[in-house]
């Protein structure tokens, strides 16, 4: 549990749904649905004047009318009618609001003053607000799915943080089909009030959250963001969308020009230890190694491949992201030696020449996380289709069973046959990667968010 | 308002940002009179608000040996200037000895505040975009890694025999710029361009500050 002033927002004991409706294809049915649908253990109510009941449970008129405390009150009616909302909810002493409402900044004028009121009126009342504007949250770790998103991601560590809802839901579905798990999955809508460096606070305590996830399109006061991230231990990872070069050309000197808003997001996030990713696919792929592996003291990399090929393109793939992978120690290599046919190599890195029997893959990998001058191993199987792709796997997953100082990725290369192999690496939390590129981007930022910790003397 | 250069130094001078002496003259004669004081060789620029690119009009006029070639060169770009800007000066200041060029700067973010730039000078600024930048305050520890940062830092360190510039003089200039950010809150933009780097300390030779109305 942690004591953050978001509780009674995101760990709540009773949720009201305020609007909520009988009619499927409403957002004001799903959310109300997915709340009692999963094995939430909390109180829901649905609030709604003029439906007699939804799902066979009894409608209450007004959020006053309900007898019992209510932590959090998800409003979900129109943007008109918000503000009297609010003040029932001040009334009946509601302690934090989740205003999936749109119709505010984001339509212009009109629409931000009507937020700034809508912000007022909480604030007046002490109650915490996420939105509005936004698709709700996710928490995982008390079954709540307090959104509009169709179905629970399997449980996890990751949470994320998303200023795009759409881009949220559709994360959502991703991490369902790919198996990656998640704690919370929070979009934060128009920030009226709660902002990514509140969210950042709440998670630093969250037990269920290792790893933070964020994608961002602004932030509205990049300093308190900034003090915020500087103090969570845990590693953060970020995409910041919209690459602007308005401030750029708005500048009257040659320093505004040069120091336009991406380079200075990109110095603002190193300065606070956000590791800054491009896309969504390498911010997963990177949470995926962040949130399962211990740190990299530095950039070595050693690379155990049954084919060559795939061993090249991943010393390629490493070096060109700065990564190292150089020599093994003579008593490594000798180890290795032991272990491989005559004309295999053990030189870094390391190709099996088509073997990945069960024993080679487990000692090689322990010899490797013995090496002294080794930080980080990427093992990797390229799939020949007379092998079998699960016995190098278990190989890998019972050696770190044994051995779990140095960060490990696999790279399973193949179609159907290791997609069987992911989900045992998923559960036994073995980062894995289709691709030895993928692979070697989730160590260079497992490496970089090291880099942050070292540089901050943590 | 964009403050005129003289202005700007004096800006960086009260954070101990070294500058070179300047003083503005209206007239040849003000002017010849402004280097005898200051000594030579000297330099002549144009000092106006209207007028950015002063080398590209052909508006400064480096190494002037003696005061008539001053009061020539004062006169001939007053003349030039005051095509574009009635209102237009000359700065006479005392000629800054060849070193390796740099670039410090500041800008106020709208997101982040102050943030601190700096990148080597010349063509690696012009063409290659070589900076580093930081969110104010910039400590020394930070102002050392930002020029470790930038790719030429192998230049500023000296290669192939070249001796290396005054790294230390050079993170004192980013404090310093930080430190005025910080406590400036007028200043939206602030440029350095050049600050001449040298074995032995390092000096704004140009400057230039955007501040609010």
């Amino acid at each position: 549990m942690t004591d953050s002033s978001l509780n009674p927002m995101l760990r709540p004991r009773s949720i009201a749904v305020i609007g909520v409706s009988r009619e499927p294809s409403k957002w004001g049915y799903k959310v109300f649905h997915n709340i009692v649908s999963n094995a939430y253990k909390g109180k829901a109510y649905p609030v709604n004047p003029s439906t007699p009941d939804i799902d066979g449970i009894k409608c209450y008129a007004r959020v006053g009318d309900i007898l019992g405390e209510v932590d959090l009150a998800i409003i979900i009616v129109p943007a008109s009618a918000a503000l009297q909302v609010v003040d029932e909810c001040g009334a009946k002493k509601v302690k934090a609001l989740c205003v999936i409402t749109a119709g505010f900044s984001e339509v212009g004028p009109d629409g931000a003053v009507l937020e700034e009121k809508l912000k007022q009126k909480a604030a007046s009342y002490g109650m915490r607000m996420l939105g509005p504007n936004t698709m709700g949250f996710v928490n995982n770790s008390i079954s709540l799915n307090a959104s509009i998103v169709p179905r629970m991601p399997p449980k996890g560590e990751i949470s994320f943080i998303t200023q795009s809802g759409a881009l949220g839901l559709s994360l959502v579905d991703w991490a369902i089909g790919s198996n990656l798990g998640m704690n919370c999955v929070v979009s934060t809508g128009n920030k009226a009030d709660v902002s990514e460096a509140d969210l950042l606070e709440f998670f630093e305590q969250d037990k269920g959250t290792w790893t933070i996830a964020m994608y961002i399109e602004g932030l509205k006061d990049g300093r308190k963001f900034m003090e915020a991230a500087r103090k969570v231990k845990k590693a953060k990872l970020a995409i910041k969308a919209g690459v602007s070069q308005a401030g750029a050309r708005a500048a009257a000197s040659h320093t505004g020009s040069l120091a336009g808003s991406d380079a200075v997001y990109d110095a603002a996030f190193r300065q606070c230890g956000v590791v800054r990713v491009e896309g969504v696919e390498e911010m997963f792929d990177a949470a995926m190694a962040l949130s399962t592996q211990p740190k990299a003291n530095g950039n070595r990399v050693a690379i155990l491949s049954n084919g060559g090929g795939a061993a090249i393109m991943a010393s390629d793939a490493c070096e060109r992201r700065g990564m190292k992978v150089p020599e093994l120690t003579r008593h490594t290599k000798a180890g290795i030696a032991r272990l491989l046919p005559a004309f295999a190599s053990v030189k870094n890195p390391i190709d099996t020449v088509a073997k990945s029997d069960y024993d080679i893959y487990r000692e090689a990998l322990k010899m490797l996380i013995d090496d002294k001058d080794i930080d980080c191993v990427m093992v990797i199987y390229a799939h020949a289709g007379f092998t079998s792709a699960a016995e190098p796997a278990r190989a890998v997953i019972d050696a770190l069973k044994e051995k779990y100082p140095k960060p490990v990725v696999a790279c399973w290369m193949g179609g159907r046959e290791v997609n069987a192999v992911a989900g045992m690496f998923r559960r036994n939390r073995v980062p894995f990667y289709p691709a030895p590129e993928r692979a070697a981007e989730a160590l260079s930022a497992l490496i970089r968010y090291n880099g942050f910790l070292k540089e901050a003397g943590k | 308002m964009m403050l005129s250069e003289l202005e700007a130094k004096e800006l960086l001078a009260g954070y101990g940002i070294p500058v070179n002496e300047g003083r503005a003259a209206c007239s040849a004669i003000e002017a010849s009179e402004a280097a005898r004081h200051i000594g030579f060789p000297a330099v002549v620029k144009v000092l106006s608000e209207k007028i950015v690119h002063k080398s590209d009009l052909g508006l400064v006029a480096l190494n002037l040996c003696n005061p008539s070639d001053v009061g020539r060169n004062a006169e001939r770009i007053l003349a030039k200037a005051h095509t574009i800007d009635p209102d237009a000066k000359v700065v006479v200041e005392s000629m800054a000895p060849q070193g390796t060029e740099v670039i410090v700067g500041a800008r106020r973010d709208p997101q982040f505040g102050p943030t601190i730039l700096f990148g080597l000078g010349g063509i690696f600024v012009e063409v290659f975009k070589d900076v580093s930048i930081r969110v104010a305050p910039v400590d020394r520890a930070m102002a050392m890694d930002m020029i470790d940062d930038v790719k030429g830092y192998a230049i500023l360190k000296g290669a192939r025999g070249k001796k290396g510039v005054d790294i230390e003089a050079l993170a004192d200039i980013i404090v310093n710029t930080s430190k005025l950010m910080m406590e400036q809150d007028r200043v939206m933009e602030l440029d350095m361009n050049p600050v001449m780097a040298y074995e032995n300390g390092a000096m704004a030779v140009d400057a230039r500050a955007l501040v609010r109305d």
